[in-house]
């Protein structure tokens, strides 16, 4: 029973039913045992399972106890004068606890000695549950007329699912006292000493009162059962989570299990694409990379994986997500209510939580899918201290391309891989670290005289470090870089290479601190970035292209936070939270002055200013404030409405409806200010019993600072971008509706979003001016758009799932007119973004199964059979126009324009 | 380019996914098509310089030109000079040579107005320097080979034209071409029009910007591609090349007219706006303009190409024209059939003799594909 070890959970909940100590007899001596031998040889004897920590009863040694006939008299006797108690349950499980009793106040109901899972709650009635309250001592009671406060802390845990419980309400009615549990699931009071009862409460779990007689500072740890009543399914899977926690509106949390559940595209489950089915995420097309975050832009998004962001979220230019989701435990999105630690992007975070190795024994995944082949493996190099998780990912399509007849698609080559590795170190119960890297790569090569290449590379070092149980620490250093290389020999003479590169250093300092009602995080955010905008040069001996440098952006951005989440009483909270940004560019720069009577262009530049090494070009500072507010009506529903503001000052230029592998970062100078967001979000959440909960979120954001572009502009090697810039502003609002349920054979949801999102272009010259300065649709507007998942578990071998999306099509400019210059013929346009490309409706099926369940099997293959786009309708991925002869035609591009099968096969060993 | 690449490697990967999911369609727009389009040039040759006004068509028809007529243009100078340009075909507008020259150096202003429907609106240029241009190097060809034909013999061939040129001054960086082609070609009969001469203007737009090499030097500038699908290669060809010299307002113009009309729309395509152009209404800022005035010296260089291609094929030959033989019959139409018939061969001796007819005039008389007058350019060869 190696739960024994593990399990710092006391189980203070209705089935465990304790008094019947006295039948548990025991006779003979055990003198001079070890407590562990005394455990061992008991279990033999006896049906009964002790749980302990090893820690409390190193020092016990059994005595001659010539009195006791019975378990509870050895029991009695061993304890006595130590800090440790003892409950024994109905079911046999005997449970140690340190520092402070359980007692039961109402009597027993009488029930047969059969174990009950403890989760399996189905046959009882509501008032039986409510009726019994349970009865805790804390602390020794030795202490009870000590004179001062006592402390009392400890973890809420998910009775079914064993994870910590983040933004529990503990609250003394009494003393109108209480606190919030953090990320963890801890929590931490401090209270005069007597006889109080405690609260616990959160949206989605079933309101739990305990009886507390606090004699001195001690653990109380508990659990909490969720609303929806779980199905004997879900306590099979122990890490199904039950997905209710919500930090803040408009964050959400995908859970690795169900995430796996969904149907793919060519086999492969995809992080991004599981992203774009939550409400209020959108994206140009599908395949296409990047992703719209209410109405944000798709360089708004704050991609960490490892603590580190993320530069190119994509593989093959968006229909492969660049994180191998073998790797990912957890991803959480925040897409309103941005907490404070996080800053630096306006729209979004999309934290990737990356799992860590098994601490116990080696384990390993293989499989392949239609495209690509990966292997993970994970294991301990020192049992549960030094773990290990390496995850490779390749692509096998260049062996596919090259069996294609066609010669422009048999000289063709497209191909990436990924790796991730992670290892971690828990030198002792308060210190960890944990050293992650991961880096993908991507080729292209198209006919055989261009090539293209990009690659992203992370490297990270975490500390995590509790000083007490109220202050924990996290403290971490990485290195993100992103960069392309495109080279052309279609023309020997001008032969080139053009690169791009990014490089950030980011240094984290965050601290977790409990004060009574008040949870603090305050911290530090500091990041290094140095861009190469571009370089073009020469590629082999006979070009005569002059090598050109971009001159290098170099700054700093800095930040300090503070947020406290404060507890007003046991329904309503708020979270107060201040983050100072800031921002310096250094030089050496040289910066032109253009005449401010005329829209900037090389013809009107009429000074330049020379930056010298070092020297600060810019700054760049302001607050940022992010407040939010919980009201829980109930223990099933609950308001919360947030406001926050945040600063970007790094910005992705891109001219295309989808951004691309290629386009260039560049960081905020002398002409691009800061983009600054503001959201205000409000959100209504319901939990119904019968297993489904509901929820309404509103929003309305504005962005200032956007860049758009110049009609026609190719700013590729271009060293004064703010010529072909365009200032603009952006105003986003939407109402999201979902409705699902998540627990049981059946599990939907279904999810509708209204929202628009409008761009405006600021400037006093007509140039400049996109639509002659009026509010125009974004590229990613989409008003309409419904997503529908489903799945059902047939057995714990078979299972089916599917998805359903529409939405209406993103605008487009269409050519309206054809008009002649020197014999060309040219085309002129609508209005920005005037039409609509047709609406978008997919179909997905699938089908799991996962092979055999027999423990012993060294190999465990799973199959998934899917189904992309089962109705086979044609959905338009791009429309483009081209010149034939001297008419334009519209074309109507449908990438997955019929229903596409694959089977995916990966095995456990 | 890049962006043209990316959006290529798309296709291609798109295509192969889905090979049969590209269809085509002309989109329905509801848009006003009173915009004016003005083509401008004016260098310093000594010659006409037209202007041009036109309306746009819609999208999905043909070319047919839509020119405006009944405008006033002037175009003035910084010397305080205005010149009259007087409609001479509908919708083109020229100058007066003997009174106006370009002058390397002088700033032109256009002017235009347009008077319809009692609605007077007036249009003005950005006043723009006429610049020099360093002389065409030179424009020569390559032989290009498609397909190989059978036993190694190549048998689809063409020429490709490329043009030299660098700036000695280094001032030069942005250039835009136009090349004017002639050729001559022969009907395969004893008729009396029997050799003529064609010509066709570019109509592609090149320009070429060289501040990212070293020298401000153009090497090796693919001019156009002349394959066999055409005759231009089959008796003799010249080009004349004209260089001009652009600012970096005008290159960029033309550059983002490009970047929006090859291919647009795409994921990965740039998103296309309309390009302001040089020209704005002075009375109503709504009104848009399309188009440029340029102004710019002009250099030029003519070659000639009389060489042999394999696969050049003629546009007249026995399958396309003969219509019937006949034993007798002569020029003129057969009544009883309601058709024109013209002799291409009058056969006398050895007897019989016949006559060759065709239904096709042009295999009886060249003048009507081409003229039968020699441009005076044609000399020496043959």
């Amino acid at each position: 029973m190696k739960l024994r070890n593990l399990i710092l959970i006391i189980l203070l909940l209705a089935t465990s039913k304790v008094g019947a100590q006295e039948k548990y007899k025991l006779s003979g001596s055990f003198k001079d045992l070890t407590f562990k031998e005394f455990v061992a040889k008991t279990e033999k004897l006896l049906p009964v399972k002790f749980f302990y920590k090893d820690e409390w009863i190193n020092e016990l040694k059994l005595g001659e106890y010539p009195d006791c006939s019975t378990l509870s008299c050895v029991l009695d006797n061993l304890f006595k004068g130590s800090a440790l108690f003892y409950v024994i349950e109905e079911s046999g499980n005997i449970v140690i606890t340190n520092n402070y009793a359980v007692k039961i106040s109402s009597l027993p109901v009488e029930k047969d000695n059969k174990f009950l899972p403890p989760s399996d709650f189905s046959s009882l009635s509501e008032t039986q549950r409510t009726a019994e309250i349970s009865s805790v001592e804390i602390g020794n009671p030795a202490e009870k007329n000590n004179p001062g406060k006592a402390a009392v802390s400890g973890y809420i845990t998910n009775k079914d699912t064993r994870e910590p419980v983040a933004g529990v309400t503990v609250f003394i009615q009494k003393l109108s006292l209480g606190a919030i549990t953090n990320e963890y699931g801890f929590y931490t009071l401090t209270l005069p000493r007597g006889i109080y009862q405690v609260k616990f409460s959160f949206i989605g779990m079933r309101e739990k009162t305990l009886n507390v007689n606090l004699y001195g500072a001690g653990e109380l740890n508990t659990d909490m059962s969720s609303v929806l009543i779980p199905l004997k399914e879900t306590v099979i899977s122990a890490q199904k989570s039950v997905t209710l926690q919500r930090f803040e509106v408009g964050a959400e949390k995908i859970n690795m299990n169900s995430f796996k559940l969904l149907p793919t595209s060519m086999g492969e489950s995809d992080i991004i694409k599981s992203v774009l089915l939550l409400p209020g995420v959108q994206s140009v097309g599908e395949g296409s990379a990047g992703f719209n975050v209410r109405g944000g832009s798709a360089d708004q998004n704050l991609i960490l994986l490892y603590g580190a962001p993320i530069y190119n979220s994509s593989h093959f230019f968006g229909f492969f997500s660049a994180v191998n989701s073998d790797i990912i435990k957890d991803v959480t999105l925040y897409k309103g209510g941005i907490p404070s630690r996080y800053g630096g992007r306006i729209s979004s975070v999309l934290d990737i939580g990356a799992k860590e190795g098994n601490k116990k024994e080696f384990s390993g995944n293989a499989g392949i899918s239609p495209i690509t082949a990966h292997l993970s493996v994970e294991g301990p190099i020192i049992k549960d201290t030094l773990t290990y998780d390496l995850t490779a990912r390749t692509t096998y399509s260049n062996w596919i391309l090259g069996l294609i007849n066609d010669p422009s698609i048999h000289n063709s080559r497209a191909s990436f891989y990924d790796f991730n590795g992670k290892i971690t170190y828990d030198f002792n119960k308060n210190n960890k670290i944990d050293l992650s890297g991961y880096t993908s790569h991507d080729a292209f090569r198209f006919k055989s005289d261009t090539t293209y290449r990009y690659n992203n590379n992370v490297i990270a070092l975490k500390w995590r470090h509790f000083f007490n149980s109220r202050l924990f620490s996290s403290i971490s250093v990485n290195n993100s870089s992103y960069d392309y290389e495109v080279s052309s020999q279609y023309l020997q003479t001008e032969a080139f290479v053009l690169a791009h590169k990014i490089n950030s250093t980011g240094f984290k300092a965050d601290f977790n601190w409990f004060l009574g009602r008040n949870e603090i995080n305050f911290g530090l955010d500091l990041t290094r970035y140095a861009i190469n905008p571009g370089s073009y040069l020469p590629y082999g001996d006979s070009s005569v292209v002059a090598p050109t440098r971009l001159q290098m952006q170099r700054s700093w951005e800095g930040a300090l936070y503070i947020d406290d989440k404060f507890l007003i009483n046991d329904m309503l909270s708020v979270n107060l939270g201040l983050r100072m940004s800031s921002y310096f560019d250094f030089g050496p720069q040289t910066v032109m002055i253009y005449n401010p009577e005329f829209s900037k262009s090389t013809s009107t530049i009429i000074d330049t200013l020379n930056f010298k090494s070092g020297k600060v070009i810019n700054k760049y500072a302001g607050p940022e404030f992010r407040v939010s507010l919980n009201y829980r009506i109930s223990d099933k529903s609950s308001i919360k409405i947030n406001y926050n503001r945040t600063r970007q000052y790094l910005h992705l230029l891109s001219n295309s409806t989808s951004i691309s592998p290629t386009d260039t970062w560049k960081l905020s100078d002398y002409y691009i200010k800061p983009e600054i967001g503001d959201q205000v979000a409000a959100g209504f959440y319901e939990v119904f019993s019968n297993s489904f909960e509901a929820s309404a979120e509103i929003y309305y954001k504005s962005i200032q600072n956007m860049i758009d572009f110049k009609g026609g502009t190719d700013f590729i090697m271009d060293d004064n971008i703010e010529k072909d810039i365009v200032n603009v502003k952006g105003k986003a609002y939407g109402l999201e509706l979902v409705l699902k349920r998540t627990e049981g054979k059946l599990r939907y949801s279904i999810g509708y979003t209204y929202s628009r999102t409008f761009v405006r272009s600021i400037s006093d010259f007509s140039e400049e001016m996109i639509n002659s300065g009026k509010w125009f649709p974004a590229n990613f507007d989409k008003p309409n758009d419904l997503i529908i998942t489903f799945n059902y578990i047939f057995s714990r071998r078979f299972s089916i799932s599917s998805n359903y999306t529409w939405s209406t099509g993103r605008p487009i400019t269409y050519p309206v007119s054809t008009y002649a210059m020197y014999d060309e013929v040219l085309i002129h346009y609508s209005d920005r973004n005037k039409y609509r490309i047709p609406d978008y409706s997919r179909l997905d099926l699938s089908f799991q199964v996962n092979g055999n369940l027999r423990a012993r099997r060294l190999i465990h293959p799973n199959w998934t059979f899917s189904v992309y786009n089962l109705l086979g309708r044609e959905n338009v991925y791009s429309i483009y126009f081209k010149k034939v002869g001297d008419l334009y035609t519209g074309y109507k591009l449908s990438v997955f324009g019929r229903a596409i099968p694959s089977v995916t096969c990966s095995f456990d060993f | 380019m890049l962006m043209k690449i990316i959006s290529k490697i798309l296709l291609a990967l798109s295509i192969l996914l889905c090979s049969s999911c590209v269809t085509e369609f002309i989109p329905k727009t509801t848009e006003d098509q009173e915009m004016l389009v003005v083509e401008g040039l004016i260098t310093n040759r000594p010659e006409a310089y037209a202007i041009k006004l036109s309306r746009p068509f819609h999208l999905g028809l043909n070319n047919v030109s839509h020119p405006l007529s009944g405008c006033n243009i002037s175009v003035s100078d910084d010397k305080g000079n205005s010149f009259i340009f007087s409609e001479t075909a509908p919708g083109t507008y020229t100058s007066d040579p003997t009174k106006f020259q370009g002058v390397i150096g002088r700033i032109y202003t256009l002017h235009i107005s347009t008077n319809f429907t009692n609605n007077v609106l007036n249009y003005q240029s950005v006043p723009v320097q006429l610049k020099p241009v360093p002389p065409i190097d030179s424009v020569y060809y390559e032989k290009v080979t498609f397909t190989e034909g059978p036993d190694g013999f190549p048998s689809q061939q063409g020429a490709k034209i490329y043009l030299d040129t660098h700036d000695p001054a280094n001032q030069c960086k942005f250039y835009r071409w136009e090349y004017y082609e002639t050729w001559e070609f022969r009907l395969p009969y004893m008729v009396p029009n029997n050799t003529c001469w064609l010509s066709n203007n570019s109509d592609v737009i090149n320009i070429k910007n060289t501040s990212a090499i070293a020298e401000a030097k153009v090497d090796k500038y693919p001019l156009t591609l002349i394959t066999n699908s055409t005759d231009r290669l089959r008796e003799r060809y010249s080009i004349m090349v004209y260089q001009y010299s652009l600012n970096e307002d005008e290159y960029l113009y033309w550059e983002k007219l490009q970047n929006i009309s090859e291919q647009v729309g795409g994921l990965y395509d740039i998103i296309p706006s309309s390009i302001p152009s040089n020209i704005n209404c002075i009375d109503d800022p709504n009104q848009k303009v399309l188009g440029y005035f340029s102004v710019s010296a002009s250099s030029s260089k003519r070659i000639f190409i009389h060489d042999n291609f394999a696969g050049v094929l003629s546009q007249f030959n026995d399958k396309t024209c003969i219509a019937d033989t006949v034993f007798g019959a002569s020029n003129g139409p057969i009544a009883w059939l309601g058709v024109n018939v013209w002799v291409i061969i009058n056969h006398t001796a050895p007897p019989p003799s016949y006559r060759v007819l065709t239904r096709t005039k042009g295999c009886y008389d060249c003048t009507v594909r081409g003229t039968n007058i020699k441009p005076d350019f044609w000399v020496g060869d043959k």
